[in-house]
């Protein structure tokens, strides 16, 4: 597969363009969630929910969503989805532990995912812990849990189990080519956009493997 | 039980359900999905929040019931980026220093808060400021500003030309407070929800697990 065709939902939130520019791999569109949500997604390899999704939108749009992966496609969720729309797993909010306590740690790795970023470059955004991430996933069974905290609660999955499709999810992490305001560390921001990359790079080896 | 008398005008953000949904905010606050917000859900409130990450392009397309709630003389809170259709000021993108308390801590970005205002007044200036979502270069003829940045941009302003009061500020208090990473928020927000509607909320900021995973009506 030459080229991956993206649907980043947007939130009508500023700057989410930035995010996700397309290239040669990539081809980016991006939907206006609305009141009303025509959702057609045929066209489409892979749907992007990222940091600042509706999630109301995307629980009244879960039915489409679960038929897209039931046809073998890709999901990324990198955002914190309160409502029932993702298959299989859930995120939990937590404020319980400092954000200085707060560590990231590669668990399961069978995708090399490591390879393009580095996780202590991820720890910290000028000096600060526990930026990336809020809360944690329960992930389905099957899932593979790629990233943990410092108290081995998932970060990052990766669950290939739970539809016919592959779903990549974050606890409300945000990946993308680019970082709107999350973090202007150079050092973070290419730990963020690296693993995307990589995230990109996994989910085309997946496809031309499915072909 | 009261029904909550601020209305948080939200788009879906978790943040702004976080807020929202902890105890101590839940029973003050009560979210409005913008694309299904009406005249008559706002009719009984006495005060609205537009928090950051909204839709600004959806807000704009009920610009008039936010004006008729200032009509009525009722208090409006406008937060975070606002390249926004549907106020007379204009908006413009800064980078966000969020870390300047690590690298600087003796220079915060905010140069002067006027502390006589209500919103403000008694907080310390770590409480008052912590980092901003850009800044408006312009504000309406009538509005003062309340809070600027050190190259004299506004953070934070306040009319009173439409009716009710609309303060307007690049801070993102409501959101923030959601996140959970700064944890002295308690202090903006509590005076903000007394300076709303005249109750000061109590005790800590807790995150219920069972209000994460839900289905929505």
């Amino acid at each position: 597969m030459s080229t991956l065709n993206a649907l980043v939902f947007s939130n009508g939130i500023e700057g989410i363009e930035q995010l996700y520019r397309s290239d040669p791999g990539v081809q980016y569109d991006f939907l206006t969630l609305g009141p009303d949500h025509p959702h057609d997604f045929t066209a489409y390899d892979l749907l992007i929910a990222p940091n600042g999704t509706d999630h109301v939108a995307l629980y009244q749009m879960r039915r489409e969503i679960a038929e897209f992966l039931e046809e073998g496609k890709t999901l990324f969720c990198f955002d914190g989805w309160f409502t029932d729309w993702v298959p299989g797993n859930r995120w939990v909010m937590d404020n319980s532990q400092k954000s200085k306590e707060v560590r990231y740690h590669i668990k399961d790795d069978p995708f090399e995912l490591r390879r393009h970023f580095r996780i202590e470059d991820l720890n910290f955004s000028h000096g600060i812990s526990g930026w990336w991430a809020c809360g944690y996933i329960e992930p389905g069974p099957g899932a593979i849990t790629v990233l943990v905290d410092t108290w081995k609660r998932p970060l990052l999955v990766i669950d290939a189990q739970s539809t016919n499709g592959l779903m990549v999810l974050t606890a409300s992490g945000p990946l993308g080519n680019s970082s709107y305001a999350t973090t202007d560390d150079a050092k973070a921001h290419q730990a963020m956009a690296g693993l995307y990359q990589g995230l990109i790079q996994f989910v085309k080896q997946m496809n031309v493997l499915s072909v | 039980m009261k029904k909550p008398k601020i209305g948080l005008i939200f788009n879906g953000v978790w943040s702004q359900y976080a807020f929202a949904k902890a105890p101590k905010y839940r029973k003050h606050y009560e979210l409005l999905y913008i694309h299904e917000l009406e005249a008559q859900h706002v009719n009984t409130l006495e005060a609205l929040v537009i928090p950051f990450q909204s839709n600004q392009a959806a807000i704009a397309k009920r610009q008039s019931l936010i004006y008729d709630f200032l009509a009525a003389g009722k208090k409006v809170f406008v937060e975070g980026d606002s390249s926004a259709h549907w106020l007379d000021a204009t908006w413009e993108d800064r980078p966000v220093n969020n870390y300047w308390w690590v690298k600087n801590p003796e220079h915060p970005p905010v140069s002067k808060t006027d502390y006589s205002h209500p919103l403000f007044r008694g907080l310390k200036p770590r409480h008052a400021f912590w980092h901003y979502h850009g800044v408006y270069t312009r504000i309406p003829q009538a509005a003062r500003a309340i809070q600027v940045n050190q190259e004299k941009e506004v953070i934070t302003w306040e009319t009173g030309q439409y009716g009710g009061t609309l303060l307007v500020t690049t801070l993102d208090p409501i959101v923030e407070h959601g996140v959970q990473q700064i944890t002295h928020l308690d202090h903006f927000c509590d005076q903000l929800t007394e300076w709303l509607v005249g109750i000061r909320p109590r005790g800590k900021f807790v995150v219920k697990p069972e209000d994460y995973g839900v289905a929505w009506a």
